[in-house]
C-alpha cells in the first residue's frame, strides 16, 4: 500500500472575488503518473499553484506526502515537489547553468555557495535533458523548446519526490517531446517519482498515464484508468465539440481525435439556418454554426441587441426592429421571406415575452410549411408572456413535429444527420 | 543519499558529460566567448586591482592643486584629511545607491527599477528636507539617517498600496514604477514648495544639500551611515543567491523553496535603508543608482552574488573619481558631483552599454 503523493480534500481555491477550483477532491499514490485534461480556463494551472502552496486554499486542504502544504517549510516543500511552468522568462542574461543552479537553491543554506555535490547533480541533470551543451549559452536566447528542457533541468535539480508539468511539454519538437516523455517516464518506473502532467495531447497521455483527472470548470468531473475517462460522449460534452476516441489496433493505445467529417466540413454546405435569437442566446450559435459551414440568417432581432450586435460584426443577414419596439409588420414580412428562404429554422434559449412572441409565431408558419425546425428545451422557464402563451405555442409546435435540443454539440450532430440523410 | 533519488548514478554519465563538454566547447562559436567563466574571472580580478589605484589617484586632485599637498605644512595635512573624508563620503554613498539599484533592478526584474524611479529617494529627500529645515543642526545630524529612512519606507508603501489597487495580489512592476514615478514627482514638488517658502537661514542648509556633494558632514553621522550602509550590504549579500532565484519570477522561486515574500520585503526595506542614508548623507544623486549597476551586469553577468559586491565597490569608486573632478576642474568654484556623474559618466557608461548591453538584460 503506497503513500499518497498528493491529497485534494475539498478543496476551494482561487483569486480575488473569483472562485476557480469549487470543492475538488483527488489523491495521487506515490509513484503513479498521472495525467490532468480539460479545456482552456478550467482551472488547471490553480490547481497546481494550489498544490505548490503559492495559492492558499479558501477551503479544504491540500497534503503532499501526508503534510498540509500550508505548514511546509519553502525548502522541505521544494525538495517534495517541483514544478515546471508552462513559461519561465528571465529579463537577465542568465547563462543555462546559472539558471540550472537555481534548482539548488533551498539545499544551499544562507551561508554557503553550491557544493561539488550541488555541481553534479546540475551537471547530472543538464545530460539528462540534453542540454548540457547548452550551458554557457544565455538562456534567452533559446529557443521555446529548449527553454522547456532547460526548466526541467532546473526541477529535476531539486530532486523532487513529484513532478508537475503545466503543458511545459507543448513547444518542443517531436524529437524531443519524446525524450522528455521518456525521461519522464524513466523517473516514474525506476525511481517511482509521482508525474502530474497537464496536457492537452489526449492521445499522447493515453499512451503513458496509469489514470487520467478530467476536469471542467473549476470541478473534477472524472477520475480514472483513461479507458475511463476518454469516452467519446464525455470529452464531446467537456470540450463542447464533436470527439472521437479509437483504440489503435496495433499499439491498443486509445486516440482521441476530433471527428474527421467535422474538419472536412470546412467547405460551404449550401445548407442555410435561420436562427431566431436575442439577448445574447444567438452569439455561440452563430459562430458554431459559421464555422460549421452553414449560411446563417437572423431575426427579428431589436437594434442594439447583443445578439444583432454579433450578427452585424459577423456578416450575418438579419431583421432588425427599433430597440425596445414590439415586431412591426413590415420586419415580420422580410423575416417570413427569409424563413423561407432557409433549410432550418433554429430557436436559441431566448426569453420569450410580449415583444418577441411573434418569432415563436414565424417559427410555427414555418414548421407548417413544412421546415424542420429545432427549438431550444425548456421553454417554460424563460416564459414571460401573459398565460404563458409561449409555452403552449412551443407545445403544439413539439406536437407537430419540432424537434427539441439541449446542448449545442447535439444540435450540431442533429443538423448533420439530418442533412446527410436530405442531401 | 541525494543522488540515491532522482536520477541515475554520476558515473554513469560522467564520461558522457566530459565527452560533451569538450565538444560543445570546440563547437561553440565565438560570439558566446564573453560568458565564460574564466574571462569573467580575470574581468574581475583586474577590476579590483584597478580600484585601489583609482581610489589613491582621487586624492591627488582638490581645489589646491593637483597632485600632493605639501605634507610638511599643517595646511597639507588638513587638505589631505580633507580629500580622505571626502572619499569615504564617496564610497558610502556610491556604494549605498549602487547595491541599491542592484537589488531594485533584481527584485523588479526591470532595468528601469533605481531608487529614484520607486519615489525612494523622493521620500527620503522630503523626510530630511523636513528634518533640515525644522531640526537644530546638533541633533539633526544623527536623527537625518533615520527620518530619511522612515519616510522612504512610507513613501515605499504609499507607492506599493498605489500600485496594488485593481490587481489580484501582487502588484505589477508596471504599475509599480508608474505609481513610484508618480509619487516621486509628488514629492520634489513639495520640497520645491518648501524650499520657495523657507526662511532664508535654513534655505542655504537645504538648497546646498539638494543639490548633492559629498562635503562630509559629522563624524557621529558619518558612523551611523557607515553602520546602516555596511549591515545593509551585508543584508543584501546574504539575500543574493535568493535574488538570482527571483529572476525568474516570484512564483517560480516560490516553486524552488525559496520564502519569495520575504526575501523581496526584506529586499526592498535593504534597498530602502541604503537609498535613504545615501541621500541623508550627500543629497540628491541621481544616474548612480541607475546606471552603475547596469555597467556592472554588463561586464560581470548578472549573478547577484558577485553584483552587489562589485556594484558596491564600482560605485563608490565611481563616484569618488567624480568628486575629484568636481572640485577640481573649476576651481576653487566647486560644481555639484551629480553634474559629473551624468555629464562625464553618462557617455562613458553609455559606451560600455551599447557593446555590452546583450550580457546584462535581453530586450
Amino acid at each position: 500500500m503506497s503513500e499518497n503523493a498528493l491529497t485534494f480534500d475539498n478543496v476551494s481555491a482561487g483569486y480575488k472575488e473569483r472562485v476557480v477550483l469549487d470543492g475538488v477532491s483527488f489523491a495521487i499514490a506515490e509513484g503513479e503518473f498521472v495525467s490532468l485534461i480539460g479545456p482552456n480556463g478550467c482551472g488547471k494551472s490553480t490547481l497546481l499553484k494550489t498544490a505548490a502552496a503559492l495559492l492558499k486554499p479558501l477551503s479544504g486542504t491540500v497534503e503532499l506526502f501526508g503534510q498540509d502544504v500550508r505548514h511546509l517549510k519553502p525548502a522541505v516543500r521544494a525538495s517534495l515537489l517541483g514544478v515546471v511552468p508552462q513559461k519561465i522568462d528571465s529579463p537577465m542574461a542568465f547563462t543555462v547553468s546559472q539558471i540550472v543552479m537555481n534548482g539548488r537553491i533551498s539545499s544551499i543554506g544562507p551561508w554557503g555557495s553550491p557544493s561539488p555535490l550541488d555541481h553534479d547533480i546540475v551537471e547530472r541533470s543538464m545530460i539528462y535533458t540534453d542540454v548540457s551543451e547548452l550551458r554557457d549559452r544565455f538562456f534567452t536566447e533559446l529557443s521555446g523548446g529548449e527553454q522547456q528542457r532547460v526548466a526541467l533541468a532546473m526541477v529535476l535539480a531539486q530532486e523532487p519526490k513529484i513532478i508537475m508539468l503545466d503543458e511545459s511539454i507543448a513547444h518542443l519538437d517531436i524529437n524531443h517531446r519524446q525524450e522528455v516523455l521518456q525521461i519522464l517516464m524513466n523517473l516514474n518506473r525506476e525511481k517511482r517519482m509521482t508525474i502530474l502532467l497537464v496536457s492537452h495531447d489526449l492521445t499522447l497521455s493515453a499512451g503513458i498515464s496509469d489514470r487520467f483527472l478530467l476536469m471542467d470548470k473549476g470541478a473534477l468531473i472524472k477520475a480514472g484508468t483513461p479507458a475511463e475517462v476518454l469516452q467519446a460522449d464525455l470529452l464531446s460534452r467537456v470540450y463542447n465539440c464533436e470527439l472521437r476516441v479509437q483504440q489503435d489496433p496495433y499499439t491498443g493505445y486509445l486516440q482521441v481525435s476530433g471527428a474527421q467529417d467535422t474538419l472536412r466540413r470546412r467547405r460551404k454546405l449550401g445548407k442555410t439556418v435561420h436562427v431566431i435569437a436575442g439577448g445574447g442566446s444567438g452569439l455561440e450559435l452563430y459562430r458554431r454554426l459559421l464555422i460549421e459551414g452553414y449560411e446563417v440568417t437572423t431575426g427579428v432581432l431589436n437594434r442594439l441587441d447583443s445578439d444583432a450586435e454579433a450578427a452585424r460584426a459577423l456578416n450575418i443577414r438579419a431583421v432588425l426592429e427599433q430597440p425596445f419596439s414590439p415586431v412591426g409588420s413590415d420586419a415580420i414580412s422580410e423575416a417570413s421571406t427569409m424563413i423561407d428562404a432557409a433549410d432550418y429554422v433554429i430557436l436559441s434559449s431566448v426569453p420569450f415575452g410580449s415583444g418577441n412572441l411573434v418569432n415563436l409565431r414565424l417559427a410555427e408558419g414555418a414548421l407548417n410549411n413544412g421546415k424542420t425546425v429545432l427549438l431550444a428545451s425548456d421553454i417554460a422557464g424563460r416564459d414571460y408572456t401573459e398565460g404563458k402563451a409561449a409555452l403552449a405555442l412551443s407545445k403544439r409546435m413539439l406536437s407537430a413535429g419540432a424537434v427539441n435540443w439541449q446542448t449545442i454539440p447535439e444540435l450540431m450532430s442533429m443538423l448533420q444527420q439530418h442533412h446527410t440523410l436530405n442531401p | 543519499m541525494l543522488s540515491s533519488r532522482g536520477l541515475p548514478p554520476l558515473q554513469a554519465w560522467k564520461t558522457e558529460a566530459m565527452k560533451q563538454s569538450s565538444t560543445s566547447r570546440v563547437c561553440r562559436d565565438n560570439s558566446f566567448t564573453s560568458n565564460q567563466p574564466q574571462k569573467a574571472r580575470l574581468r574581475i580580478v583586474l577590476f579590483l586591482l584597478a580600484i585601489p589605484l583609482l581610489l589613491a589617484l582621487s586624492l591627488l586632485f582638490g581645489p589646491s592643486g593637483i597632485g600632493l599637498p605639501d605634507m610638511n605644512s599643517p595646511a597639507g595635512g588638513a587638505i589631505l584629511s580633507l580629500r580622505y573624508s571626502r572619499l569615504l563620503m564617496g564610497m558610502m554613498t556610491g556604494a549605498a545607491l549602487s547595491a541599491s539599484g542592484v537589488v531594485f533592478q533584481a527584485l523588479l526584474r526591470n532595468p528601469l527599477a533605481e531608487p529614484y524611479v520607486l519615489g525612494v529617494s523622493g521620500g527620503a529627500g522630503l523626510g530630511a528636507t523636513i528634518s533640515i529645515l525644522a531640526g537644530s543642526s546638533v541633533i539633526l545630524s544623527l536623527s537625518l539617517p533615520v527620518v530619511a529612512f522612515v519616510s522612504a519606507v512610507l513613501t515605499l508603501m504609499v507607492v506599493y498600496g498605489i500600485a496594488r489597487q485593481g490587481s489580484s495580489g501582487q502588484p505589477s512592476v508596471y504599475s509599480l514604477i508608474l505609481s513610484g514615478v508618480i509619487v516621486s514627482s509628488i514629492c520634489s514638488s513639495i520640497i520645491m514648495f518648501m524650499v520657495s517658502t523657507a526662511s532664508v537661514e535654513g534655505l542655504h542648509n537645504v538648497i546646498w544639500w539638494m543639490l548633492g556633494s559629498l562635503q562630509p558632514v559629522s563624524t557621529g553621522q558619518q558612523l551611523l551611515s557607515l553602520g546602516l550602509i555596511v549591515s545593509a550590504l551585508f543584508g543584501i549579500w546574504l539575500l543574493s543567491p535568493r535574488l538570482n532565484a527571483l529572476a525568474l519570477g516570484r512564483e517560480m522561486a516560490h516553486y524552488q523553496g525559496v520564502h519569495a515574500d520575504l526575501i523581496i520585503v526584506s529586499g526592498l526595506l535593504c534597498a530602502t535603508l541604503l537609498a535613504a542614508t545615501a541621500v541623508s548623507l550627500s543629497g540628491m544623486i541621481g544616474f548612480v543608482g541607475l546606471i552603475v549597476p547596469h555597467v556592472m551586469r554588463a561586464l560581470f553577468g548578472p549573478d547577484n552574488r558577485r553584483l552587489v559586491p562589485l556594484s558596491a565597490l564600482g560605485g563608490g569608486t565611481f563616484l569618488v573619481l567624480c568628486d575629484a573632478v568636481a572640485r577640481t576642474i573649476m576651481a576653487p568654484v566647486e560644481i555639484p558631483v551629480g553634474v559629473v556623474t551624468a555629464l562625464a559618466g553618462g557617455p562613458f557608461f553609455l559606451i560600455i552599454l551599447q557593446h555590452r548591453m546583450k550580457q546584462a538584460w535581453i530586450a
